[in-house]
C-alpha cells in the first residue's frame, strides 16, 4: 500500500523548508544554489503527487517544465559562481553586497 | 485681362522674389540676389502701370474692381474670400509702392554692396513690398489686417536688421510695440464692424454701413477711434509716433522706402479707404486733423534741434505725414492722397541723398561733423536741393501744390478745425523751411569740417558713389520736380478727378482761397529760407545764442517734448517693478518654491527607502519568504 496524499505532503513541505533554511543560513553561494534545487524539487514532488491524487497529468507536465527551467537557471547561477571565483571575489553573499542603496 | 487680374500679379511679383531670394538665393551670387529682388519690383511696376491704364480705359463709375481669388476662411456665418479691391485709390499706392519701391531697391544694390548679410536684406525688403501690396489691395478687412501686421512684422526685421547693434535691436523692439498697439486697435474695430454689420467686404460694409451703425452714433464713433489708433501708431502721428526716429537705426534704403515714402502713410491711406466710416464720425474725422496738425508743429519744432541727418528727415516726415492726416481728417482726401504721393517722391529723394553723403563719410550721420560737402558731392546737393525746396513748399516743386491743397481745402472748409489747420499749417511751412534749409546749409555748404574734409578728399578720386545709387535719386527728382502738375491751381485736375470715383471731395476752394494761400505759404517758406541763412549760412555764434536766451524752450525740444521720458515712468518702469514683484512674491515663492518643494521631498522619500536596499542577499530572501507566508496565510484562511 502506498502513501497517502498527506505524507507525500509531510515530506515535501519538509524538504521546503530545509531548502528554505539552507538559502537564508547559508553563506557560500553554491550551497544556497543546491538549496534552492531542494526547494524547486520540494515543489516538483508536491506537483506529482498532487497530479497522481486528483488523477490527470497536468502536474507531470507542469513538473517537467519546472525541472527544464531549474536546468537554466542553474547554469546561470554556476556560470556566476565560477565567474565570481575566477575573479577573486570571496565566496560570502554577505561580503558581495556592492548593490546596498 | 483686367485691372483685377494685374492687381494679382501685382501682388504675386514681389513674393516671387522673396521665393526667390529665399530659396535659391544662398547659392547664387549677392549681384543676383539684388537684381532678382529689383526685377520682381519693377515687374510689379510694370503690373501697376498696366492696371492704371485699363482702370483709365474704364467709365468713371466701372473704376471700383473686386476680384475673388478663392474662399479663404469659413466658419459658420463668417466667411472670408481672398479677394483684392482695384481701383482709383490702390492703384495709386500701386505705383508709388512699386514704382518708388524699385528705385530703392535699385539703390540698395550699391548702398548694401559688402554687407555680410546683403542677401537677406533684400529677402525682407521683397517681404516689406509684397506686405505693402497687400494692405493696400486687400478687398476685406481681414486682408488688410494680415497686410497690416506683415509690414509692421517687415519693418521690425529691417529696423533690426544690423543685429549687431544693441541700440538697432532695441529701436525695432520699440517700434513693433508701438505698431501692436496700432494692430490691436485695428482688430478691435474690425470686431465692432462685423458685430454690427456680420460681414468684413469693403463693398458690403461701406453699403450697409449708414443703416447699420447710423451717422454720428456711438458705434461709428467707436469704429473709427479703433482704426485711427492703428493709423496713428503705424504713421508715427502724436502720441504714438516715439518709435519713428528710433527706427533710423536701420540701413538708409530701408527708412526711405519704409519709414518715408510706404508703410508710414499707410495711416493715411486706411483713413482715405475709411472714408465711408469717417464720413459717418465727424468729430473724429475732426480729431485726426487735429492730431495731424499736433504733430506737424510738434515733430517740426523738434526737427530743429536734431543733430542727426536722418533723424532730422525723420522728423520731417513725421510732419509731413501731419499735413497728409490734416488733408484726409477734414475731408479732402485726393489733396491728402496727392501730398502722400508727392511726399513719397522728395522724402525719398532727401533720405537716398543723404544715404550717399553718409555712405561718402563712413557712416557718420552727425551733421555737425559734416559742411562744405557740395564741393564733393556737386551732384547729390543738386538733387537734394530740388528735394529740400519739394519739401519746403517752393514753387514750382511737387510739395508747394500738394501742401497747398490742403490749406486751401482747410481754409474753404471755413469752421474752426479747418481754420486750426490753416493757422498752424502756415506756422508749420515756416519751421519746415527753416529746418529743411538749416540742414542743407549745414550739410553741404560753409566750411567743410576736418572730418568731412579728410573723407572727401579721400573720395575725390572716384566719383560721387556706385553708378546704382547717383541714377536713382536723379529719377526720383525728376518726379520731386514734376509731379506737381497732376494738380495746378486752376489748370489741372488729373489726381482730383482720378480719385473722385473712390473718394468724394466735398471741399471746392475759391481761386481766391487758393492764390491767397499759396501766396502766404511760399513767403513763409522764403522767409524760412532766409531765416535758416541768416542763422546757419555763416559760421557765427547766433544759433548758440538763440538757444542760450530761450534754454527752457531749448531743453524742451532737445527733449522732444518728453514723450519718451513719460512712456519710460508711464509704462516702462511700472511694468517692469511689476514683473520685478510679481518675480519675488508670486514666481520665486510660489512657483519656484513649490517646484523645488516637490523635487527635494522626491529626493527625502528616495534617501529614506533607498536603506531598505542592504545589498545582503539573505535579507532579500527572508523578505520574500515572509511575504509568501503572509500571502499563503492569507489564501489558506481566504479560502475556508
Amino acid at each position: 500500500m502506498s502513501p497517502g496524499i498527506g505524507s507525500w505532503i509531510t515530506l515535501s513541505s519538509a524538504l521546503f523548508c530545509i531548502g528554505l533554511a539552507g538559502v537564508m543560513l547559508r553563506r557560500n553561494p553554491l550551497v544556497i544554489l543546491l538549496s534552492l534545487e531542494i526547494m524547486l524539487n520540494a515543489g516538483n514532488l508536491l506537483l506529482v503527487a498532487g497530479s497522481r491524487y486528483v488523477g490527470g497529468n497536468d502536474g507531470h507536465v507542469l513538473a517537467l517544465t519546472v525541472m527544464a527551467v531549474a536546468a537554466a537557471e542553474v547554469v546561470v547561477g554556476l556560470g556566476l559562481i565560477v565567474a565570481l571565483a575566477r575573479r577573486g571575489a570571496p565566496l560570502d553573499v554577505d561580503e558581495l553586497r556592492s548593490l546596498r542603496g | 485681362m483686367n485691372a483685377g487680374g494685374y492687381g494679382w500679379l501685382v501682388l504675386l511679383s514681389p513674393l516671387v522674389g522673396v521665393a526667390f531670394n529665399v530659396g535659391v538665393g544662398p547659392s547664387v551670387s549677392r549681384r543676383a540676389v539684388g537684381w532678382a529682388a529689383s526685377l520682381s519690383v519693377l515687374a510689379g511696376f510694370v503690373f501697376s502701370v498696366l492696371a492704371l491704364i485699363d482702370l483709365l480705359g474704364r467709365s468713371d463709375s466701372q473704376r471700383a474692381i473686386i476680384s475673388t481669388g478663392w474662399h479663404w476662411l469659413s466658419g459658420g456665418s463668417f466667411q472670408v474670400d481672398a479677394s483684392i479691391l482695384v481701383d482709383p485709390l490702390s492703384a495709386v499706392m500701386l505705383l508709388v509702392i512699386t514704382g518708388v519701391g524699385f528705385l530703392i531697391h535699385a539703390y540698395s544694390t550699391g548702398y548694401m554692396h559688402g554687407d555680410r548679410e546683403e542677401k537677406r536684406f533684400f529677402a525682407y525688403l521683397n517681404l516689406f513690398v509684397f506686405s505693402m501690396l497687400l494692405l493696400v489691395l486687400a478687398g476685406n478687412f481681414v486682408f488688410l489686417l494680415a497686410g497690416w501686421g506683415l509690414v509692421g512684422l517687415s519693418s521690425y526685421l529691417l529696423i533690426g536688421f544690423w543685429w549687431q547693434r544693441p541700440t538697432a535691436v532695441a529701436a525695432a523692439k520699440k517700434a513693433f510695440v508701438m505698431n501692436a498697439i496700432g494692430d490691436i486697435g485695428m482688430a478691435l474695430g474690425i470686431f465692432v464692424i462685423w458685430d454690427h454689420v456680420h460681414s468684413v467686404d469693403y463693398a458690403t460694409v461701406f453699403t450697409h454701413a449708414p443703416s447699420q451703425i447710423g451717422a454720428g452714433s456711438h458705434t461709428a464713433n467707436w469704429i473709427a477711434l479703433l482704426l485711427l489708433v492703428a493709423a496713428v501708431a503705424k504713421s508715427a502721428q502724436l502720441p504714438l509716433h516715439t518709435w519713428l526716429p528710433d527706427a533710423m537705426e536701420g540701413p538708409t534704403p530701408v527708412s526711405a522706402l519704409i519709414h518715408a515714402a510706404t508703410m508710414v502713410t499707410a495711416g493715411v491711406y486706411l483713413v482715405a479707404r475709411m472714408w465711408p466710416l469717417y464720413g459717418l464720425a465727424p468729430d473724429v474725422s475732426d480729431l485726426v486733423a487735429l492730431i495731424g496738425v499736433a504733430t506737424l508743429t510738434v515733430a517740426g519744432l523738434i526737427a530743429l534741434v536734431q543733430t542727426d541727418i536722418k533723424r532730422v528727415i525723420a522728423y520731417s516726415t513725421m510732419s509731413q505725414i501731419g499735413y497728409m492726416f490734416c488733408g484726409v481728417g477734414i475731408g479732402a482726401y485726393s489733396a491728402g492722397m496727392f501730398h502722400l504721393v508727392t511726399h513719397a517722391f522728395f522724402k525719398a529723394l532727401l533720405f537716398l541723398g543723404a544715404g550717399v553723403v553718409i555712405h561718402a563719410l563712413h557712416d557718420e550721420q552727425d551733421i555737425r561733423k559734416m559742411g562744405g560737402m557740395a564741393r564733393y558731392l556737386p551732384y547729390t546737393a543738386g538733387l537734394m536741393w530740388i528735394g529740400a525746396l519739394a519739401l519746403a513748399g517752393v514753387p514750382p516743386f511737387s510739395g508747394f501744390f500738394s501742401k497747398d491743397q490742403i490749406l486751401a481745402d482747410a481754409l474753404a472748409r471755413g469752421d474752426w478745425v479747418g481754420y486750426t489747420v490753416w493757422g498752424l499749417g502756415l506756422a508749420g511751412a515756416f519751421v519746415t523751411a527753416l529746418y529743411t534749409f538749416r540742414l542743407m546749409l549745414l550739410v553741404f555748404h560753409g566750411e567743410p569740417s576736418d572730418y568731412a574734409r579728410r573723407h572727401g578728399d579721400a573720395h575725390a578720386g572716384h566719383g560721387e558713389g556706385p553708378f546704382s545709387m547717383l541714377w536713382t535719386i536723379g529719377v526720383l527728382a525728376v518726379g520731386a520736380l514734376f509731379a506737381g502738375v497732376l494738380e495746378i491751381p486752376g489748370a489741372t485736375h488729373g489726381m482730383r478727378n482720378f480719385l473722385e470715383p473712390t473718394v468724394p471731395a466735398h471741399l471746392d476752394p475759391t481761386g481766391n482761397q487758393e492764390f491767397g494761400t499759396s501766396a502766404l505759404a511760399v513767403a513763409l517758406a522764403l522767409v524760412g529760407l532766409y531765416a535758416a541763412h541768416a542763422l546757419w549760412g555763416r559760421r557765427s555764434d547766433a544759433p548758440r545764442r538763440i538757444a542760450a536766451s530761450t534754454a527752457p524752450l531749448e531743453h524742451v525740444l532737445q527733449d522732444k517734448f518728453g514723450f519718451d521720458r513719460l512712456y519710460d515712468w508711464a509704462f516702462y518702469r511700472p511694468a517692469v517693478a511689476l514683473a520685478r514683484g510679481g518675480q519675488r512674491l508670486w514666481e520665486d515663492a510660489a512657483v519656484l518654491g513649490s517646484m523645488n518643494a516637490v523635487g527635494s521631498a522626491g529626493s527625502w522619500t528616495s534617501r529614506l527607502l533607498s536603506a531598505a536596499q542592504s545589498g545582503l542577499v539573505r535579507v532579500y530572501a527572508l523578505a520574500i519568504a515572509i511575504g509568501i507566508a503572509v500571502l499563503a496565510a492569507w489564501l489558506i484562511t481566504g479560502a475556508s
